[in-house]
This record gives structure tokens, C-alpha cells and sequence, in this order.
């Protein structure tokens, strides 16, 4: 009876309740104060995707679609076309589209590619009022792509696709020269043809 | 043209007989011919052995050393393609050595192949890529790839010999199949190199059948070319819209264009599949392949547009109808249904013609109906159901693969339907057929043919008068004429026996001797072909020479004969469909005459309304009678749908002053021409790409058409059009689709769709007609006269192109747009002439300066042009001639007169200058009397 009274004039509940409140003084901060603080990320982390360019400025992609037929929500399309350049005739993605409304940042489409032209990077922030902002077209991409191009390199690092001191211009694709010279006459001649 | 490797594979000829081999194959015994593949032994047993050089449509090469066996008694590996079945063979397909010899075989080809897959056209459909996935070969330790720079130079194909596998396919299908022989393999900086002879730049036939056997990418179409990916395009089966061999193509198409066009070629798989013998090997020309891009042509119309105040300007589809419509009845009401006059192109769909028909006759009251077929096909489908009572081909394209005997005459196949020509080819070259072919200049095919006959200029007519006296002088006469008509057999005789043979030995430039052999092989042939072309069909005195033609073919049985049969060429595609579908003022549809009573009630109830009168003569108007009352200011509104007689007839027919006097001129076009820009509506229409519908091609088939992807702007397909605009007048013809006309068709004309045709009935016009009509038919001693000194114009149809509808196709125009003035080598030395030199050209029309090129196959007095390009405008020099009896127009052929520009060399003076006064003397005089007739 006495007990419960001093329970009662004492406040115990609030009391302890108030220990626990305060023993969080001394506990290490959990939350992090977004956007004013941010949580660093990993390097495979898989942001928004971008394209990326050659040290010497020349676009890595060759429009070969396989990013497009890889990825498993057919958020991206490629329009390839044909280019004379000095003395080699090159393929070039004339149109590269990303759906970011529809993508599931899965990374198949990194992967698949041939040569190291796409990457992911630690961007995550592009939220907008406009839907078709998140359509993310062939300039969008190389934009994201100078702006985070370290970033989308240490992904490919990460998921061992180019060495760390690698130079990317070691998975370059390299077009067949053009037929310069009109070569002399030459002879006609029938590989052996083998019956046996 | 190097000589014609024979086959190896097992077919020879289809009658002969072989001796059979027993074979083990891992433990079954099978009975095969002995000589044949041991591949195709093993394939027709089910089992598929992987191969990369091995295709059904020519002799094995055994390059690529997959389809290797394991054979008893012998120490190495065999390659079965090429490996020959002997008897008491034992072999083992499945054992682990084999798998092993064949992954190697695998890793062989990729130490060298360049891994350029993500940029390869090829990427996805690539044999060395599936061989390598299927035979698991993932690790090639020691890649070295071969540098050879990319050969860019041909017009038209790319040739990249790092991918290359030197399999020789593309080099034994261009020889074999084509019998071009345009590719061979060379040798440069000790690399083999696949490309044209000499390592020069290629220029072929362009028929891409390289590209389409090439496993790898190798081979790449320039016009396409790093542009797709072959997962990412739609694939939609559908018939070329260029020439009447309606061969199938595949469209690959994205959401906007065509990409490629393929055929069977590129996707048979060609291990477990076999053509039969008179199959065609699935492969497509140089139109079809790369003749798309006017499909996407900027320059496409695509909303429709009226004239006010001289000024075309864009209107809605409902605006345009509704004013068509109202002025088309105005004009009926005010001047009857006779006023009215309709133009239909070959290239129509069958159901497009059919609705532009009954939508001339039923609603518009006007049998003023003619269609591209008037340029010459009619002459043949005129005679023919004169004689046979039927209007098509009583061969196929099958029969004509299987022919013993092949007599080809005025045709010049290889340019005008290559893919025909490929059969005829074969014929030859595979079964041992004997090919006779009669051309006044040497076609590619008269260079190929067992039998080359070259007669004179307009002599034509004297030869075939020729065939058919040897044919009953030598006693060949089929017993089915001459037994079962002895009357008819007897007037023939008599007919005959007024020709003497120097004449026509004069006549045709030939011996009396190679005419006999040439009628005799045909008559005595177990399946002979008689086909006839262009220069029998569109030149002057073409009626009789086909009917002549099919008393050739009555003569030496060929309508008796199993496999035996008759083709007459035509030119677009669905010229046989549009004459089929009533596109012409002489024919309902399924050709029932007009003049018939019976079928005119027939159709009008089955359209539940009345049809235009016969008439006196029996039918409307044709193209010229149609010119020549829009003079006489009879015609008051013209309806063309496809055509252009102002482009395709010469100026000497007054088509402009006369299309001038008509009120209403409605044009249906996918481009805008030289009609349309005079026309007050232009209805913007779909190309055969972005329509559903049938094609009938010229051996009487009919063939399906597909969508490939929607229309582009507000562009609609023909019958659409007709429809809603039947909407605006009195009779309203309701179709929600191209497929339910194609069942109102099935209805009025029974087993159309199905290439049902009657069969020929030749007895009631061998027992009435032909006695009395024969003894003129030969008594005529010659067609035309031949002008000594003036050189003849041709205009001909060259490979590249069809009609005028591929000019407006860059692909085709880059290929070919060579506008110069073929000249013979002996004219060419005799006026010193070169190629590239100008010359004045002039007849009674004008005169105008032209280059030449000098061309070895044309003979002295003949200069030719292509008939595709309207500019430099040649067809004007011309004098068109109206056939009394076809109304066919003649419009290709015509004297004219050349002088050289050049500086006259002294010694070849006098000459030169008596040629040409004299040749200008004899033009000044001899057209006037024929322009009176086409000018009316």
C-alpha cells in the first residue's frame, strides 16, 4: 500500500521512461539528417546508368544493341547507323534511350556490353515533376556519364569489367580500315579443297 | 563466262536412272545412289551433322570440315559433304572422336575470326557463332586475328575478309546458281580474299544471294549496313512488288521503315532441308533485296490535295472524297456514265482492281476501264483466249525448272525476270535441258544457252512462221493436231506451203537447218517450254505473232504433254491479276467476256445493280481510245490509280493536249509525277509494304501480300480509298477489310486464291476459227519493213529496274542510273565511235545529243535505252503504234537517225556522211502514216 503510494507521488514510470530517453545522450546517431548529410555509398552500387567516353573524347559505344536485348524490362532502345570517318567506317548509336521509369537497375545491360560503354553511378537523385525527364536520351547520358565518370568506372572496377590500371582503350573496338589502295592483279587461286 | 561446273549432287537429269549403294550408317542400313553425298545420305536419314560451307542449292565445296564421319577402313576423318557413297560403306556419325574432330575444326575458324560481334550485321543469325555455342567451344587460348582492311569500293556490297571463313559459298552459288560467276577467290599480301576477278571493284547482278548464304558476316549489304540488329527487326513474308515472277520476300522492318529484305535463302536451314528438283532456291534479284527505300522516300505523299487556283494545296480525306464524289455524279448525270474514264496499274493488289472495277462499272456506270496490261500483255492474253480459251500461263514455274527443252523466244529474261531466268537456268545447267533462245541481240542468256539463235532486227515474225512450217514439213506434227484436226492440220499445210524457206532464211538470218533443229527439238521435247517475252508482246504485229506462237506450241503438242506447257511474260507485277480482276474494258472479273450477256447479268446481280451496256463493240474504251475521245472532249473524268500516260506514252500521242480537255483528272499515287501536278485531287495511297491484299503473278498464281507496318501519315491503302469514296455516291460499297473483298472474290470467280484455272480448250477454235484465220496468218510475208540505213531505238528494261516506280528508289538509282545510249561495236567502229562520245540523235520528233557506250552485244543498227528514266525524254523520239485489234500501244521501238558530234576522222568521211543523209531521209517519211492512227 505504501509502496504503491510512493510509486504514485514519486512518478517511477516517468522516471524510467525518462532514463531510457536519456541514456541516448550517450548512444551513437543513427539517422542520417538527409539531404543535408548523405550515407556514402558502395562502389557496385547500381545508380543511374551512363554512357562514357573514351580518354580522347571518342563516345565507347558502337550501337551493337545487346543492352537491349539484355535487359529483362526493355527500358532501352538503340537506333544504330553507319559512319564514314577518315579511314575506317564505324557503327555509332544514333539514338540511345533509357526508360528510368521502367528500369530496374538489375545491371544486365552493363554487363552485357562489349565494350565497357555503359556504366552505373552513385546518382540517385532525379526526382521531377515531369515524367518524361526520366526518359534518359543519348545526350542525358553522356551528360551523366562526364559528370560521374569516375563513379561509373570504379562500378566496372568492382564488378571486374576493366582493371583497376587498365586504360579503357584496351577493350576499344577497333573498325577494319577502309580499302584504300586499288590493289594489282592478282592471281586466282582455289584453296586446296579437301575430300579427306 | 567460264564454263558451267556440272553438279554433283545426286540429280541429273529427272528421267534418268541410277545405281543404288548400301550404306551403314551408325548401324542402320539405308539404300542411296552411289556417287551422291554421303551428307545428304546421312540427312535424309534424319540425322543433322553440323556444317558451314554445306547449302541444298549447290555441289559441296567441304571447306569448313565440320560435317566430318567417322568411315571403316579408312584412317582419317571424312568430310561426308564431299565424300561420295560407295557400296558396303560403314560409317559412325555420333563417336566422341568425331565430336572432338569437329570442336576442333570450330576453334580452327576462331583463332583467326575477328570477336567484332556486337558491331556484325550478322550478330544473332551467324553460323560460326551457333557452332561455337552448340559444339561448347569457349576458350580460344591463342586469337590471332588477320589485319585486311575492309574492301569498300563496290556500290553495293561490303566485303570484310577479317570475318570471312572462306567457306565459298557466296563464290559457288554466284556460279553455280546464277551462272554470273562474278566472285572468285585471290590471293593479296598472302591473305586469301573473297571478291571480283582481279581483286578489281565489284560490279555484279547484285542479286545479294552471296549475302544470304554467307554464314558469318562477311558479306554486308551496304545499305543497311551497322544499322540492326537482326532480333530487333519484324519479319513479315510478303510478294516483291517489282516484276511478274512475284517471288516471296521477307520485309525486316522496325516501326518505321524497311531495314532489309530478305528471302527463304537467308533463313532456310540449310542442314535438315532439301529443294526439290524444281523448287527454286529461295533466293531474290538485285530489285527485290535492295529496292525498298522508296518505300520510306521523303518524297511519299502523305495527305491529299486539291487544286485551287492552279495551286495543290493539303486538304482532309473526308473533304476530298466528298468533292470528288459529288463531281463524279454531277458528271454522270449530266453526261452518263460514258464520260468517265478509269486507269489501273499493274502493281495494284488484286482487290484494289476488283473494287476499282465494280466501282467504274456498278456505281460510276463506265466500262472505261484499262490497266498497265494494255502495254503489251494484253496482245498475249487476247490471243491466248482466242485460241485456248484461257488468259494465263498453262506452265509454272516448276514445269519450267523440269523442262527438257526450253525455246525462248524475244525475251530477255535475266534483265526482265531473274529469278524465271534462274529456273531456265537450271533446266539447263542442272538436268541437261536444252535451251534455245532467239533474240535479234545476244542476251546474257543467249550467251549461256545450248542453242543461240540471233536473228535479224524485226525478223521475229518470219521466224516463227519458220519454226511452225519445219515442225509440219518434217513430219512432227503433235497426232493430237494433226489426227484429231485433220481440216485444221490441212488449212495449216496449205498456209505453209506459201512461205518459202528462203525467205525466211533471208528473213531471220539463219540457216534453214537451225531453225529445223530449234523446231524439232521443241516439238519432240517430253516437256518442252515455249516462253515468249517483251519483244514479242510490245512490239508491232504482236497479236499474230502470239497467236502464231500458240500454233507453235499446238503443233508440237504442248498442251498434250505432261510438263509440257506455255508462258508468256509480262512486265509489273500484278499486270496478270489486273486483266484477271476486270481491270480492262474487255474483261469481267475471271476474264468473262464483257460482250458476254450471260456473265454482264451474272455479275450485275451479284453487285445488285445494272452494269454499262456492251455496246456495239462489245466493251469501253482502251488507253488510246480513251486518248483519243478525252480529244474529242468526250471524256469529261479521268480516274488514275498508279499510272502515268503522260511518263509512259510518247508525246506524239498528244497525252497532255488531251488530258487538258478533261474536267475532273483524280490521280491515286504514292508520288507526285507529272499527272498528278495537272490533276485537280492526288490521293496519297500505300505501297505494297503497308498492304494487305494478293498479287497474281504471271504464271497464274496468286500470292499473298502483307502489312508490314501501318501506313505512313494519313496515306491509305487503295481499296480504302474506293470504299469511302463509293460512300459519297449513289451506291455505297461497304468493305471493312481487304479480306472481305478477297471473299467476294472467291465468289464471283471460284478458286482464284486457290491458282484454279480452266483448262485449255483449244477444239472448238481449231474446228471454226483457225481454218479461216490461218491461211492469212502466214501468208503475210513480214510484219515491218526494214529500214536498211536508220538505226532502230530500243527502249529496254534493264536488270536494276522496274517500270519507272524504281527510279524513285535511291538504293536502285545508286546502282544503276547509267543514261547513256547503247550502241553496238560495229556501228561504234564504223562511226569511230567510243564510249562516252556524244552523238545527235533525231527522228521526226526532234533532235538531241546523248553520250554513247559501246555494248558488244547489240548488233549492227540497233541502239538502245533504258525504258525507266523519263529524262533524257528518248520515248518522245518515238512514234507510238495502236494494234487494230488489241489496242495495244507500241511505244518502245522506232527508227531513228545518229550522227556522230565527234570530229569527223578524214579516211572515215565518206562513208559516215551517206549513212546519216539517208537514214534522215527515211525517217522524214515513214512515221507520218502510223501517227496518224495512235494521234486520231
Amino acid at each position: 500500500m505504501v509502496k504503491k503510494l510512493l510509486h504514485n507521488v514519486l512518478f517511477k514510470e516517468i522516471v524510467k521512461g525518462l532514463k531510457t530517453t536519456f541514456s541516448h545522450y550517450f548512444v551513437k546517431e543513427v539517422t542520417v539528417q538527409y539531404p543535408h548529410a548523405k550515407v556514402p555509398l558502395p562502389d557496385t552500387h547500381r545508380g543511374a546508368l551512363c554512357l562514357l567516353k573514351y580518354e580522347d573524347g571518342k563516345e565507347r559505344c558502337v550501337g551493337c544493341d545487346l543492352c537491349e536485348a539484355a535487359c529483362p524490362s526493355h527500358c532501352i532502345r538503340v537506333v544504330s547507323a553507319v559512319e564514314e570517318e577518315e579511314n575506317e567506317v564505324v557503327r555509332y548509336a544514333t539514338e540511345f534511350d533509357i526508360d528510368i521509369t521502367k528500369c530496374v537497375f538489375c545491371g544486365f545491360c552493363v554487363e552485357a556490353c562489349p565494350v565497357n560503354a555503359l556504366g552505373m553511378t552513385k546518382i540517385y537523385e532525379y526526382s521531377t515533376n515531369n515524367k518524361r525527364d526520366l526518359i534518359f536520351d543519348k545526350p542525358k547520358l553522356y551528360e551523366i556519364g562526364d559528370l560521374a565518370y569516375q563513379e561509373a568506372k570504379r562500378y566496372l572496377v568492382a564488378h571486374h569489367q576493366e582493371g583497376e590500371d587498365e586504360i579503357a582503350s584496351e577493350y576499344r573496338y577497333r573498325f577494319p580500315s577502309l580499302h584504300g589502295e586499288i590493289p594489282e592483279p592478282v592471281a586466282k587461286v582455289e584453296p586446296e579443297q579437301n575430300t579427306e | 563466262m567460264s564454263t558451267v561446273k556440272k553438279s554433283t549432287t545426286s540429280i541429273d537429269t529427272p528421267d534418268s536412272e541410277k545405281k543404288m549403294a548400301t550404306l551403314t550408317v551408325d548401324g542402320t542400313v539405308i539404300q542411296v545412289e552411289e556417287g551422291s553425298s554421303v551428307y545428304t545420305a546421312i540427312k535424309d536419314m534424319g540425322i543433322v551433322l553440323p556444317a558451314m560451307c554445306y547449302h541444298y542449292s549447290f555441289s559441296p565445296f567441304g571447306s569448313c570440315g565440320l560435317c566430318l564421319v567417322e568411315v571403316e577402313g579408312k584412317k582419317n576423318n571424312v568430310r561426308s559433304c564431299t565424300a561420295r557413297a560407295e557400296d558396303g560403306m560403314v560409317i559412325h556419325t555420333d563417336t566422341e572422336k568425331m565430336e572432338e574432330a569437329r570442336k576442333k575444326a570450330v576453334e580452327k575458324h576462331l583463332v583467326t575470326h575477328p570477336l567484332d560481334c556486337p558491331v556484325c550485321d550478322k550478330d544473332g543469325q551467324c553460323e560460326l557463332q551457333d557452332m561455337a555455342y552448340d559444339l561448347e567451344v569457349y576458350d580460344i587460348k591463342k586469337g590471332k586475328r588477320k589485319v585486311i582492311p575492309e574492301d569498300t569500293r563496290s556500290i553495293g556490297l561490303d566485303f570484310n575478309m577479317e570475318r570471312c571463313i572462306l567457306c565459298g559459298q557466296c563464290i559457288n552459288v554466284c556460279k553455280e546458281v546464277q551462272l554470273v560467276d562474278a566472285l572468285c577467290f585471290y590471293k593479296k599480301d598472302k591473305k586469301t580474299h573473297v571478291g571480283a576477278h582481279g581483286g578489281e571493284a565489284l560490279f555484279c547482278e547484285f542479286c545479294g544471294d552471296c549475302l544470304a548464304v554467307c554464314p558469318v558476316g562477311a558479306i554486308v549489304s551496304k545499305f543497311s549496313k551497322y544499322t540492326f540488329k537482326p532480333w530487333q527487326l519484324k519479319k513479315t513474308e510478303t510478294t516483291c512488288s517489282f516484276c511478274s515472277d512475284g517471288c516471296q520476300i521477307i520485309l525486316e522492318t522496325n516501326e518505321r521503315s524497311i531495314v532489309v529484305v530478305t528471302s527463304e535463302l537467308s533463313y532456310t536451314n540449310k542442314l535438315g532441308y532439301e529443294v526439290g528438283p524444281g523448287d527454286s532456291h529461295g533466293g531474290i534479284c538485285v530489285r527485290g533485296r535492295f529496292g525498298f527505300e522508296y518505300v520510306q522516300s521523303d518524297k511519299r505523299l502523305t495527305k491529299p490535295l486539291t487544286k485551287v487556283e492552279g495551286e495543290h494545296i493539303e486538304i482532309p480525306w473526308f473533304q476530298a472524297l466528298a468533292q470528288i464524289g459529288k463531281r463524279l455524279k454531277q458528271i454522270k448525270e449530266q453526261h452518263g456514265g460514258r464520260a468517265i474514264a478509269g486507269l489501273i496499274s499493274g502493281r495494284c493488289t488484286n482487290e484494289a482492281v476488283y473494287l476499282f472495277q465494280r466501282l467504274m462499272r456498278s456505281v460510276l456506270g463506265s466500262n472505261n476501264i484499262d490497266s498497265a496490261a494494255r502495254y503489251g500483255h494484253m496482245n498475249s492474253v487476247l490471243a491466248m483466249q482466242h485460241a485456248l480459251g484461257i488468259g494465263s500461263a498453262t506452265s509454272s514455274y516448276e514445269q519450267v525448272a523440269l523442262s527438257d527443252v526450253i525455246l525462248m523466244v524475244g525475251s530477255n529474261l535475266t534483265e526482265t525476270n531473274p529469278i524465271l531466268a534462274l529456273r531456265v537456268k537450271k533446266a539447263m545447267a542442272e538436268f541437261g535441258g536444252k535451251l534455245i533462245v532467239t533474240e535479234t541481240w545476244k542476251t546474257k542468256l543467249m550467251a549461256l544457252a545450248t542453242h543461240p539463235l540471233q536473228i535479224k532486227l524485226n525478223s521475229e515474225s518470219m521466224f516463227i512462221q519458220g519454226l511452225v512450217k519445219a515442225v509440219v514439213e518434217e513430219g512432227l506434227c503433235h497426232s493430237a493436231f494433226s489426227q484429231k484436226h485433220p481440216e485444221a492440220f490441212k488449212a495449216l499445210q496449205g498456209a505453209l506451203a506459201s512461205l518459202s524457206k528462203e525467205a525466211i532464211v533471208d528473213a531471220c538470218g539463219l540457216s534453214w537447218e537451225q531453225i529445223v533443229e530449234a523446231a524439232s527439238l521443241l516439238a519432240q521435247s517430253k516437256r518442252g517450254t515455249l516462253i515468249w517475252g517483251e519483244s514479242i508482246v510490245s512490239e508491232v504485229g504482236a497479236y499474230d505473232n502470239v497467236l502464231r506462237l500458240i500454233d507453235l506450241a499446238l503443233v508440237s503438242g504442248l498442251f498434250e504433254k505432261e510438263g509440257a506447257g506455255i508462258l508468256p511474260v509480262c512486265e509489273e507485277n500484278n499486270e496478270q491479276g489486273a486483266v484477271d480482276m476486270g481491270g480492262v474494258s474487255e474483261f469481267l472479273p475471271g476474264q468473262h467476256a464483257y460482250a458476254s450477256d450471260d456473265a454482264r447479268q451474272r455479275f450485275a446481280s451479284d453487285w445488285h445493280s445494272s452494269l454499262p451496256d456492251a455496246g456495239e463493240k462489245g466493251n469501253g474504251l482502251s488507253l488510246p481510245e480513251m486518248i483519243e475521245a478525252a480529244h474529242r472532249g468526250e471524256i469529261k473524268a479521268l480516274y488514275v490509280v498508279g499510272e502515268n500516260p503522260l511518263e509512259s506514252l510518247p508525246t506524239s500521242m498528244r497525252v497532255r493536249e488531251a488530258l487538258e480537255k478533261i474536267d475532273l483528272i483524280v490521280v491515286q499515287d504514292p508520288f507526285m509525277n507529272a499527272l498528278g501536278e495537272m490533276a485537280d485531287f492526288v490521293l496519297p495511297v500505300a505501297t505494297f509494304a503497308e498492304k494487305e491484299g494478293s498479287f497474281t503473278n504471271m504464271a497464274g498464281q496468286t500470292q499473298g501480300v502483307s502489312e508490314a507496318f501501318d501506313p505512313r501519315g494519313e496515306v491509305r491503302p487503295d481499296w480504302k480509298v474506293f470504299s469511302d469514296l463509293s460512300k459519297h455516291l449513289a451506291h455505297p460499297l461497304l468493305y471493312r477489310s481487304s479480306e472481305e473483298i478477297k471473299n467476294e472474290i472467291s465468289q464471283c470467280v471460284p478458286g482464284y486464291y486457290r491458282s484454279e484455272r480452266p483448262p485449255v480448250q483449244a477444239d472448238s477454235y481449231l474446228q471454226n476459227d483457225f481454218v479461216s484465220e490461218v491461211t492469212e496468218r502466214y501468208a503475210q510475208e513480214k510484219g515491218r519493213p526494214q529500214t536498211e540505213t536508220a538505226f532502230q531505238l530500243s527502249l529496254e528494261q534493264v536488270l536494276y529496274h522496274s517500270g519507272k516506280l524504281s527510279t524513285r528508289d535511291e538504293n536502285l538509282m545508286g546502282i544503276y542510273n547509267n543514261r547513256n545510249l547503247q550502241i553496238g561495236e560495229a556501228d561504234a567502229s564504223a562511226m569511230g565511235l567510243e564510249t562516252g562520245d556524244g552523238v545527235k540523235l533525231s527522228s521526226a520528233q526532234g533532235t538531241m545529243e546523248i553520250s554513247v557506250e559501246v555494248n558488244a552485244a547489240l548488233p549492227a543498227g540497233l541502239v538502245q535505252f533504258p525504258v525507266h528514266f523519263a529524262e533524257p525524254p528518248l520515248k518522245d523520239f518515238l512514234v507510238a503504234q495502236i494494234d487494230p485489234k488489241t489496242h495495244v500501244i507500241y511505244r518502245n521501238t522506232g527508227p531513228v537517225a545518229i550522227e556522230s558530234t565527234k570530229p569527223i576522222m578524214l579516211d572515215v568521211v565518206p562513208s559516215k556522211t551517206e549513212t546519216t543523209t539517208a537514214a534522215s531521209d527515211t525517217i522524214e517519211e515513214s512515221p507520218t502514216e502510223e501517227a496518224g492512227s495512235s494521234d486520231g
